[in-house]
């Protein structure tokens, strides 16, 4: 059971992050080598900004010393008040949430700019300083999220009691089926397909009269958002917030391996990556002393070469993943049929 | 005393830097894959110097040679494993990087079982003192009598003048690499004009590899080994590439001095005017510059019209 749940949540955060970034790379070609900052963003809002809000409507201090010192005083005290307050609990997690999308969303307007201006790898490292420089900075600034002490972050879940690491991991999953539903219906929307359309041939869609800036700055808001929702998720459910734990590897690598095992440009591929990778992952996590003792190597270890690895055969062998994107039908495929039976009925007739 | 001595070592560093961010270049240009692995075959650079000065003792700089040695050989494997499957297929510039990714895992992978090997073999033979994931090769550097200089000081300026010299020959004097320059240059009409590209990009790997870990070596000789140091140094190796131009390896080699200079004395010009609490934001220096090239020179030094420039300034005459 426990296995279970802890596939659970490494499948519902992994799911989030790497839809939003398949929406970015698999949907409009961009080579987004810095999704670990709207992550932190999203993490940095959970410890740093929407702790700080609950804090000033239950009249605790949510200044400087909120980050401080005290904070883990302050932290316990508020959690203290939320476990007996189910209702103001679920208010604090949606209102987290919201704040997390929006300062993500923002976050990605804001990487839009460079996007806009440079091409393939110029623009991959670009985005991927730009999230080294954040990380740097949330790190080393005490008064945002602690600094290097680490900020604690108060907790949504508490009311649940015993249940709280199952009630959480639901939260979790839940949030990340609602984020498929809403980039599925996006994807297939006509956006989505102008989406395609700048992918495959962006000139042609600026003939037609797309805005590829535009289309650009969107995606890239909604990503970002998207990205920062999990960010948030992850701080609330482990508690804490340090900087620093939020590496390239985890939020941005491992996202990438993901989406291109399931399949880049399809979303349910997406599903299937993340379902595999956590499976895997989880069980590696799992008999780490077992696979220790009989490889002579760390599992650990192992576990990098295992990923490493799975990455280059899929580039070398499969590169359009397990599912590959399918064409989106505009109408169903009953009415094409119909269609074009109609019309060789009419050419026969003609003969 | 101690201004002489940052600044040495502030050179060794942008030494360093600079003839990594080369390799980078030189393998981009030539075979448009960024290469993420040479986070790993830094490290690696790092490992081998310490391993052999540890066993066999003596000066770390003896060891140099090994060191890039040993990535260029891990060059080679990439390539031949990885890049020309890739190459051949026409895979997309993204395609390329995300494939150095994952290899770059594997190698980080193996380099962490050697390191733990290491660090059992070590124990075994009972050094007081060593800890391979952990370790600090400054100590056994030479201090230049006379000059009182650690003798690191001396040999990173010259192995990169050297470079500098014996790449500019290689690339202008010799036929494989003036072939080399042209399938850079335009691959489509060097291959028409009888040019091997694949022998072209596999002396890529090859030159690639030895530089990338011979600065891995150079900066072992002044900076911390540990297992992820290559992860951490590299935004700076690929701020040096892309302040150069990311398409001239002289441009790269003169950007990554800049970026490591600009780190290392720009952080202790700030420290003692803006304050000590400025110096831990070191790592955003050559970000910050690397970005804003991005922003306002696209195409990095390389491509600034330096007589033009001057004229507008007024140093030589129109």
């Amino acid at each position: 059971m426990i296995i279970l749940m802890n596939i659970l949540l490494n499948f519902g955060i992994g799911l989030i992050v790497t839809l939003s970034l398949n929406l970015e790379v698999g949907y409009m070609n961009l080579p987004q080598f810095g999704r670990m900052l709207a992550v932190l963003v999203g993490a940095t809002v959970a410890g740093g900004v929407a702790g700080r809000v609950i804090a000033a409507l239950l009249g605790f201090p949510f200044g400087v010393e909120f980050a401080g010192a005290d904070n883990y005083r302050i932290v316990n005290d508020i959690n203290m008040i939320l476990e007996k307050n189910p209702i103001l609990s679920i208010l604090y997690l949606i209102l987290t949430l919201i704040l997390a999308a929006a300062l993500g969303g923002i976050m990605g307007y804001l990487t839009a700019y460079p996007a806009i201006r440079l091409r393939e790898a110029y623009l991959g490292i670009t985005l991927l300083a730009f999230a080294d420089i954040l990380q740097n900075i949330i790190w080393f600034y005490d008064p945002i999220a602690g600094g290097t002490q680490g900020i604690n972050v108060v907790d949504p879940f508490r009311f649940f009691g015993p249940k709280r690491f199952e009630a959480s991991v639901y939260v979790i999953v839940a949030v990340a089926l609602l984020v498929f539903i809403y980039i599925e219906f996006l994807t297939r929307s006509p956006y989505g397909r102008v989406l395609k359309a700048i992918r495959d041939a962006e000139t042609a869609a600026a003939v037609y009269g797309k805005n590829i800036v535009q289309m650009r700055a969107f995606t890239m808001i909604i990503g970002g958002a998207i990205a920062a929702i999990a960010g948030a998720l992850w701080a609330l459910y482990t508690g804490s917030f340090k900087a620093i734990t939020y590496t390239r590897l985890l939020w941005t690598f491992w996202p990438w391996a993901y989406m291109m095992l399931g399949g880049t440009g399809n979303n349910l591929g997406v599903l299937v990556g993340v379902l595999i990778f956590s499976m895997f992952r989880t069980y590696i996590t799992i008999y780490k002393h077992e696979i220790s003792s009989y490889l002579m190597i760390s599992a650990e270890w192992l576990e990098y070469i295992l990923v490493g690895l799975v990455i280059v055969l899929i580039v070398l062998i499969r590169p359009q993943g397990l599912i590959p994107e399918k064409p989106t039908h505009i109408i169903p495929r009953r009415e094409i049929e119909k269609i074009i039976s109609s019309q060789e009925q009419g050419s026969s007739e003609k003969r | 005393m101690y201004t002489i001595d940052l600044a040495i070592k502030a050179i060794v560093y942008a030494s360093g830097i600079g003839i990594g961010a080369a390799a980078i270049t030189l393998i981009y240009s030539a075979t448009r894959t960024f290469n993420f692995a040479h986070a790993s075959m830094v490290t690696w650079g790092f490992y081998m110097v310490f391993t052999f000065t540890t066993l066999f003792g003596g000066l770390p700089e003896y060891y140099l040679i090994f060191a890039g040695l040993f990535s260029s050989l891990l060059g080679v494997l990439i390539y031949y494993g990885v890049n020309i499957w890739l190459l051949k297929r026409g895979a997309s510039e993204v395609t390329l990087m995300m494939s150095t990714l994952g290899v770059d895992l594997i190698i980080f992978g193996f380099l962490n079982v050697y390191i733990d090997f290491l660090a059992g073999y070590v124990r075994g033979l009972g050094l007081a003192g060593v800890n391979p994931k952990y370790f600090i090769l400054e100590t056994k550097d030479l201090i230049v009598p006379y000059l009182g200089t650690r003798l690191s000081g001396l040999v990173a300026p010259v192995i990169l003048v050297l470079g500098v010299v014996l790449l500019h020959l290689f690339l202008t004097r010799t036929k494989i690499g003036i072939a080399m320059r042209a399938s850079i240059e335009n691959p489509p009409l060097a291959t028409i004009s009888g040019i091997n590209i694949y022998t072209v990009y596999l002396l890529a790997w090859i030159i690639g590899g030895f530089l990338a870990g011979l600065s891995g070596g150079i900066l072992s000789l002044i900076s911390t080994g540990y297992n992820t140091v290559g992860m951490t140094l590299i935004v700076t190796f690929f701020a040096g590439s892309i302040v150069g131009g990311l398409y001239s390896v002289f441009g790269s080699l003169l950007g990554g001095l800049l970026i490591g200079l600009g780190e290392y004395i720009g952080i202790y010009l700030l420290s003692m005017y803006v304050g000590g609490w400025v110096t831990v934001y070191r790592p955003v220096i050559p970000l910050a510059i690397m970005v804003a090239t991005l922003l306002i020179q696209p195409m990095g030094l390389a491509a600034i019209d330096w007589s033009k420039l001057l004229k507008r300034v007024g140093l030589i005459k129109r």
